[in-house]
């Protein structure tokens, strides 16, 4: 697929990173010069100029482009080249500076696909940390809903149940489960839960600590380090 | 009479409420949410400066989840 992204920064570039892994046609628009610069140093395509306006998007042939990430941090900019975008048939996506916007965007904002807030899934990340190494966001999939990995430990107090036997609140689903050391697959009823298995649930944020007390316990970050020293060797 | 656009900046995502809300004080003409670093543009119509600067400072501001607001007077 094509993507055009607006705005070179934090945001921008890494977005930009990830897409081309992933095999994908990248041009980015950015104003300043010395970022400009630096993505172009990155081997990628740019165009220099602002992304709010139309004779600059003009030139990166938004008719060939899937979709548009407005992901500087002007919300001017973002919004204006979302519109653009929008006329030329883009899915497009925009991102907002302030958490409270979130929804004032996402219902009023007609030309904008999607709404994202950089920085909480950066939080959640840093809350993970802190809690220790057994649980990792993968997902963030509405404002108070989220994806996480648990892994099992040695305290968890489902160790050696089955699938089948996991009772966990009712604002949560299971969606994959993983065997140490193997791939995630469908989560089957018989599938026995040891010590380094992997599990994928989807919570709403207040039961994110039960489920996480489910499934792997109280355990401390010493255990959650010990683990890690175990698998470490594959 | 003195027209005036009052620039007003949320801190919370109910801009429905704020709208309404701001469109209740007297002396406020249209208000519009928007897109970008402001999230309300509020219009005002008044006899006077004095009640610009009193529909903004006391009606607008005090109006429960509005940061901050500023404000421009027309001067066609």
């Amino acid at each position: 697929m094509r993507f055009v992204i607006i705005g070179a920064g934090r945001v921008g570039l890494r977005t930009a990173r990830v897409l081309r892994e992933e095999g994908h046609d990248v041009t980015i628009v950015e104003r300043d010069a010395n970022k400009a610069e630096r993505a172009r140093n990155d081997e990628f395509e740019v165009v220099e100029g602002d992304g709010a306006r139309e004779a600059v998007l003009d030139k990166v042939d938004l008719e060939s482009a899937d979709a548009l990430g407005a992901l500087t941090g002007d919300l001017n900019v973002n919004f204006a080249a979302c519109m653009v975008a929008k006329h030329f048939g883009c899915r497009t996506v925009l991102r907002i500076d302030e958490d409270y916007r979130e929804d004032i965007y996402r219902k009023f904002a007609s030309d904008v696909d999607e709404v994202v807030y950089p920085e909480r899934l950066g939080a959640i990340g840093a809350k993970n940390a802190l809690l220790g190494g057994n649980i990792r966001a993968i997902a963030d999939i509405a404002q108070n809903l989220q994806v996480v990995e648990l892994t099992i430990t040695d305290e968890s107090p489902v160790k050696g149940y089955s699938i089948s036997e996991l009772s966990i609140p009712a604002d949560a689903r299971i969606l994959a489960f993983g065997k140490r050391d193997e791939s995630m697959d469908i989560p089957l009823p018989d599938d026995s839960i040891g010590v380094g298995d992997r599990v994928a649930v989807l919570a709403d944020f207040d039961v994110l600590e039960d489920v996480r007390r489910i499934l792997v316990g109280d355990a401390s970050r010493g255990a959650a380090d010990e683990l890690t020293a175990n698998a470490g060797g594959n | 009479m003195v027209t005036a656009y009052v620039m007003v900046k949320a801190n919370t995502g109910e801009a429905d409420r704020l709208k309404s809300q701001i469109l209740d004080i007297g002396g406020v003409d249209d208000a519009h949410i928007v897109a970008g670093d402001v999230d309300i543009i509020a219009k005002v119509d008044v006899e006077s400066p004095a009640a610009v600067k009193e529909i903004a400072a006391d009606g607008i501001q005090h109006v429960a989840g509005v940061e901050d607001t500023q404000t421009y007077i027309a001067m066609d």
